[in-house]
């Protein structure tokens, strides 16, 4: 993986998106120019012993900035996500200089995070993963259901898919015609994004279990009432994502998941991050972080 | 003459910075993140006689500036580790140092002699093909057969270490588990038998639970405890087998930073293993063997050697 990076990268801006949910954005070319949608990094706070591991993040979109060296005034654009330019607009389209990150404060990494203030330096490296596959050839119309922060790897998803963008040095272009964005939430103050996810193109439908935002119940159920896409790509808790490949084998439709497996590496050398995967003779523990984050729905064996 | 070198009997190594088992990889997931050829050597993950499927997921589990890991030695066997990892190993520019775990005496000894048949070919004689460089032999599983680890007994120690300097000709390394009331007569065992030096320390045998389900947080409910939570304990016993037992000593235990790397050197190491700190700083290996020049330089140092066990 030649494209790899490690750095100490300046945060542009930490600001909340909804409850206990933020976006961080973070100066780290070099991996902002590799990193492609379904790939994640690893942030770690420098010189932490406790927390002491870094912690995997999807990549929420590339930010197309001019460089910096104060690690001020970079994107420039106060409050909004920098919409990306238009392709072949702007000399510096293929080299974003920033990441954004999307997390929910769910425990200590995560929390100490969501303190963190514009110019202080958080450590990252990366890209890591395999990313997500192109859907299957001609796809016309393709879903992605997401639940609980599981919506993070959608946005550059998205953009990828309608050809608005190109990502890790790929010129963009179309792999579908339609997207679809299923986003299921516990209840409605923690939706976060989901402009962004309009704005990029994508119909929006969005399910709460408390009813409080759109479709009352599960989000899979949501997908399943609505007519089959001709692929669709999943991220979220397990049971969801259970579900969701149970509906695409009953249906027939390609489904790629991408699993949030906890993680010590990252990289692939502590064998900690392993699923279940179907082999010829039976299954095998496989390593998420390299061989996914994103599998192929029917390879996963989920039985044991 | 590089002043970095060191020899541990008759392995020698261009720096003393190696990456440990079980830290990283095969080698092949670092390539393009750190350059071998600044490393001293890589040690693979240990390698078993069988395929093992390892222990069910969470294996890991981090704790106060250390973690927990019960992988349960999850490898593809012995014979798949000499046909696709071994291959791409030879060909990196630094030392590879094979690590096996048997769960006899008689399966340490089959795969001893298996790596041994990937010792460098005489002058020559080689193809232009590296060989290994030396035989990590991890003591520090458990024992089926004896129901006792390997490294716990001194009389087993003895037995495996000698048997596989019969069977292998590489460089013999012993790596020791520290979950022993008195590791020195262990590390004397080894050092009888013929190791060329001991490797000091594996992990520590620990816990995690969480509570309020009243359960523990391991898949394989205990698990060994790696990373800068144990360097004090590890340097201690560093210390103090360098002090009572003639044998070049490699330490490992939560070094992280190059003053880690030089407490160790001066404690009685001859070389240290990277582990944990690989999976928080995955380029640490290549940036600790570029800091070691300087470091060495403050104490006046021309050589590695002159500091090795200089503790007042
Ligand atoms: C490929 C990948 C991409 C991810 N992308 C995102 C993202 O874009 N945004 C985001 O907010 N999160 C994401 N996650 C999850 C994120 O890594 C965890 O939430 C984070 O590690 C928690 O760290 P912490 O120190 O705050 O929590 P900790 O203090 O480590 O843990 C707090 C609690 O959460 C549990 N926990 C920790 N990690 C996980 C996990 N991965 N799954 C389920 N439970 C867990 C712990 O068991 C504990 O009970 C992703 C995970 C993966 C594997
Ligand atoms: C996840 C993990 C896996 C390990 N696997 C092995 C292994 O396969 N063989 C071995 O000899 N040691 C293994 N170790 C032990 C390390 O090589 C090292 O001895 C120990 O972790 C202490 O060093 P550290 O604190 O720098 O990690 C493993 C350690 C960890 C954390
Ligand atoms: S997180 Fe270490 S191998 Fe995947």
């Amino acid at each position: 993986m030649p494209d790899f990076a490690q750095l100490l990268a300046p945060v542009l801006e930490n600001r909340r998106l909804a409850r206990d949910t933020y976006l961080i954005r973070l100066e780290a070319p070099p991996v902002a120019r590799a990193i492609r949608p379904g790939q994640f990094v690893m942030l770690r706070l420098p010189g932490s012993t406790d927390p002491l591991l870094g912690r995997p993040f999807a990549l929420y979109d590339t930010v197309i900035c001019l460089p910096s060296t104060s690690g001020r005034g970079v994107g420039g654009e106060g409050d909004t996500v920098k919409p990306p330019l238009p392709n072949g607009r702007g000399a510096d389209i293929d080299a974003p200089g920033a990441i954004d990150i999307v997390y929910l404060v769910v425990g200590k990494l995560t929390g100490l995070l969501s303190q963190v203030q514009s110019g202080e330096k958080v450590e990252v490296w990366g890209p890591l993963g395999n990313g997500f596959p192109d859907p299957v050839g001609q796809a016309k119309h393709v879903a992605l259901v997401a639940g609980g922060i599981g919506q993070t790897p959608f946005l550059a998803h998205i953009r990828e898919l309608l050809g608005e963008r190109g990502y890790g040095g790929q010129v963009a272009r179309p792999r579908a015609k339609r997207v679809s964005l299923y986003y299921g939430v516990r209840t409605a103050d923690l939706a976060a994004g989901v402009e962004d996810f309009r704005q990029a193109g994508a119909e929006v439908h969005l399910a709460s279990n408390d009813g409080t935002l759109g479709f009352h119940g599960f989000v899979t159920d949501l997908f399943e009432q609505h007519e089959p896409p001709d692929h669709v790509f999943g991220c979220g808790p397990e049971p969801m994502l259970h579900a969701l490949a149970k509906i695409a084998e009953r249906k027939g439709i390609p489904c790629h998941l991408s699993l949030e497996t906890p993680m010590a590496c990252g990289v692939g050398i502590c064998f900690s991050c392993v699923t279940p995967v179907r082999t010829a003779d039976g299954w095998d523990y496989k390593r998420v972080c390299v061989e996914g984050p994103v599998f192929d729905a029917a390879t996963l064996h989920w039985e044991t | 003459m590089n002043r970095l070198v060191v020899t541990l009997g008759r392995l020698h190594l261009k720096n003393p910075i190696l990456a440990a088992s079980g830290t990283f990889g095969y080698a092949r997931e670092m390539e393009g993140k750190v350059d071998f050829a600044k490393l001293g050597g890589i040690i693979p993950k240990t390698v078993t006689k069988r395929p093992r499927i390892g222990n069910p997921p969470p294996r890991t589990v981090e704790t106060p500036s250390g973690m927990l890991n019960a992988i349960g030695l999850d490898n593809d066997g012995i014979d798949h580790f000499i046909a696709h990892h071994l291959p791409y190993l030879k060909t990196l520019p630094t030392a590879i140092v094979a690590n096996i775990a048997g769960k006899t005496e008689d399966e340490f000894l089959e795969m001893a002699e298996q790596i041994g048949a990937n010792a460098p070919l005489p002058e020559g004689e080689g193809s232009g093909v590296r060989g290994l460089a030396g035989l990590e032999l991890n003591l520090s599983c458990p024992n089926v057969s004896g129901g006792v680890d390997f490294a716990t007994d001194p009389d087993v120690a003895r037995r495996v270490v000698a048997g596989a300097r019969r069977v292998c000709p590489l460089p013999i390394i012993a790596k020791l588990t520290p979950n022993v009331t008195n590791i020195v007569p262990i590390a004397q065992a080894a050092a009888d038998a013929g190791a060329d030096a001991v490797s000091l320390v594996n992990t520590f045998i620990g816990m995690a639970i969480d509570w309020k389900k009243r359960r523990p947080i391991l898949g394989n409910v205990t698990g060994g405890l790696s990373g800068p939570a144990i360097k004090p304990l590890a340097l201690r016993l560093v210390y103090q087998v360098a002090r009572a037992v003639k044998i070049p000593i490699i330490g490992v235990g939560g070094i992280s930073t190059i003053d880690d790397v030089m407490e160790f050197l001066v404690a009685g190491a001859s070389a240290v293993q990277i582990g944990t700190a690989n999976f928080f700083d995955p380029t640490v290996c290549g940036r600790l063997a570029e800091q070691l020049p300087q470091a060495l330089e403050q104490l006046g140092a021309t050589s590695v050697q002159e500091v090795v066990g200089q503790l007042k």
